[in-house]
């Protein structure tokens, strides 16, 4: 078997010990690691020898974080044109350098690109909602600002930990008017809000959106109201995963969060529930903007499809990830 | 912060409109005792019914017992002072019975429509809800509790640790996880700030959003609320104005200091939740669906519509 290159197992392990966050980041230091290990490759210059040894990788590369959606994300990408490539061992490694590389431009442009697309969807007086702290959300209201549109935007302060107030704080030196309101307040703000936009954490090939907790009602008073609703979402939040059955676990976090932690040893009878996310059914979202261009939800698959096809060895690769079952809320 | 700010925050932190309107019935009562003359005592209860009623403007029951006082008020004429002083107290002391009884013969009709084995979803604090469920108990039944923590004002907390010192199994949540929990409870139990004409139930901020979930997930929505909360006015097109706190009111002072002078907020302290999403209102009077407040209001007040005076007429009239 032949080694795996210092500089992949570097990565790998900063992967792992989280010293590399954030679903982007982590996501091109995957296909970073791809890279590398094709082009640090010293084995047997035979073509079937190489795939062997990039499937190996791969396997490598996903189980260091096997819950991050982004990282299997990036890794199938790139392994997806490795499988449909044909030719010799030099054209595979060029293929392979070629896929990691479009995949960190893409994602590298992936937010910029959201908003631009996501701007053109909102129009100038409008009032827009959005849940939680999304860079990709921010993106979208701040390009329209920035087209000249005079928005007005509600901004919920969302708890347990008040994501919210990050994107009051960008929004308002981005020149938004933005107003911050309780997160129990959505349903009475929603008569006076012409559109929704939130993030995604990941969206599954049903087109569900796992989205921080309280983005399921936001988006079911936005139905009530008949106001419509988007998602901003970069390719890599999509899950390869899900294609193949696989569910998504719901963080659930401590209770420090949400009650003082002197409150809770006076009342050691409560108990505390604190996802960190909630489920958005597809019925409930009116289109998912990526920097690929505008989906419609139930369309996630053919993106999934597209990005990283469909085959035995993207399932094994995917189902690395299965391996380290937890228990907990599933969707 | 002014006086009736500061009165207002008060109101609405610290307790359910039950308690507030006690809070306030209490105070009255201590007017009532140590006013001198019958002008007086006319003057400084019409002025402190005027600042309860704008401290908490959405309370049905605080408009409803303060009118019946303040009518009381305008038929004292020839009346000796300690006479006078007398009559007003055992008005004030009938209505502050009247509350605490009314909401014991609610919950013991709730708790009976609560089957063994449920869990109950209930948001911020209602004195009438805990009555309920802790009737439940008394009745032998196992019941487990949800609770959302209610933000702006937070009051989750204190249901939680009352309902919790009673032996029930509590879960806290934060509000926006109330879609995310309500597969797993069956039913939904809230109080009342007051109830509308069309059987519309003004409560704590939340509560439409948790019954639109509610009616989604088709689990059934039970308001706990004596008759005492259905409000008058809006049988003549009154329409009940929600009030808003200010950021400072509910940010700690850190908090305050990090989001800068410049933060804006709206921090509304109810919301109006439609009839369509309420299966019933539980009263004193029984069970009845949102659209029969008609029926409870003719057969409270006599008639239908009522006949009721107006208490802004009133208050001008007694301090004029």
């Amino acid at each position: 078997m032949t080694q795996l290159p210092p500089e992949v197992v570097r990565i790998a392990e900063d992967i792992k010990e989280m010293r590399i966050r954030g679903a982007g980041r982590i996501a091109r230091a995957g296909a970073e690691a791809l890279k590398l290990a094709a082009q640090k490759y010293r084995g047997s210059p035979s073509p079937e020898d190489f795939r062997r040894y990039m499937e190996r990788v791969a396997h490598y590369v996903v189980s260091t974080r096997p819950t991050a959606v982004s990282l299997p994300n990036a890794v199938s990408f790139v392994m997806k044109r490795l499988r449909e490539a044909e030719g010799s061992f030099r054209e595979l490694v060029a293929t392979v350098v070629a896929a990691a590389d479009e995949f960190i431009e893409t994602s590298l442009r992936a937010v910029e690109t959201i908003g631009r697309i996501g701007a053109r969807m909102i129009k100038d007086g409008e009032t827009i909602l959005t849940h939680c702290h999304s860079t990709a959300a921010v993106s979208v209201l701040v390009a329209a600002r920035k087209m000249g549109k005079e928005i007005k935007v509600y901004t919920t302060e969302t708890r347990p930990k008040f994501q919210g107030r990050i994107t009051y704080r960008q929004l308002a030196e981005a020149g938004v008017n933005a107003t911050q309101i309780p997160d129990s307040a959505v349903r009475s703000v929603m008569k006076r809000v012409d559109k929704v936009v939130v993030g995604a954490d990941t969206i599954t090939s049903d087109g569900a959106l796992i989205n921080k907790v309280g983005t399921s009602q936001v988006a079911l008073a936005a139905h009530e109201a008949r106001v419509r609703l988007f998602v901003a979402a970069e390719t890599y939040k999509f899950s390869p995963a899900s294609v193949h059955g696989v569910p998504v676990l719901i963080e659930e976090r401590p209770p420090e969060e949400v009650a003082p932690r002197k409150w809770l040893e006076r009342n050691p009878g409560v108990k505390v529930r604190n996802p960190a996310f909630d489920v958005t059914p597809p019925e409930y979202i009116d289109a998912i903007i990526t920097e690929l261009g505008v989906i419609p939800p139930k369309a996630a698959a053919m993106v999934l499809r597209e990005l990283f096809g469909y085959s035995a060895e993207a399932e094994k690769l995917v189902l690395v990830a299965v391996e380290h079952d937890e228990a907990g809320v599933y969707y | 912060m002014t006086d009736l700010a500061g009165r207002m925050v008060q109101l609405y932190r610290i307790m359910g409109s039950t308690e507030a309107a006690d809070y306030a019935l209490r105070e009255a009562l201590g007017i009532i005792k140590t006013a001198g003359s019958i002008d007086e005592l006319r003057k400084k209860l019409a002025s402190f019914a005027a600042d309860v009623i704008k401290a908490r403007p959405t309370s049905a029951l605080m408009l409803n017992t303060f009118r019946d006082i303040l009518m009381a008020l305008t038929n004292l004429e020839g009346v000796e002072p300690a006479e006078a002083r007398r009559l007003l107290a055992e008005k004030v002391e009938s209505w502050i019975a009247r509350a605490r009884e009314s909401v014991e013969k609610l919950a013991e009709i709730g708790a009976r429509r609560i089957p063994d084995e449920t869990r109950i979803l209930t948001h911020s604090y209602s004195y009438s809800v805990v009555r309920t469920l802790e009737k439940c108990v008394a009745q032998g039944k196992r019941i487990e509790v949800v609770v959302t923590e209610s933000r702006p004002t937070g009051e989750g907390l204190a249901t939680a640790e009352t309902l919790s010192s009673k032996g029930i199994p509590v879960t806290l949540i934060v509000d926006s996880a109330a879609r995310f929990i309500m597969k797993d409870v069956d039913l939904v139990l809230m109080g009342a700030e007051a109830i509308a004409a069309n059987g519309a139930v003004v409560n704590k901020v939340g509560s439409s959003l948790i019954a639109l979930a509610a009616h989604e997930a088709r689990r059934r929505v039970f308001i706990a609320a004596g008759t005492y909360k259905f409000s008058v006015e809006t049988v003549f097109g009154e329409l009940v104005e929600i009030p808003s706190l200010p950021p400072r009111a509910v940010l700690s002072p850190e908090e305050a200091e990090k989001l800068g002078d410049d933060y804006k907020a709206w921090f509304p302290l109810m919301d109006v939740t439609p009839p369509e999403y309420i299966d019933a209102i539980i009263t004193e009077m029984g069970m009845v669906a949102p659209e029969a407040v008609p029926l409870v209001l003719r057969e409270l007040y006599g008639s239908w519509p009522p006949r009721l005076p107006d208490i802004d007429e009133l208050l001008e009239r007694l301090s004029g």
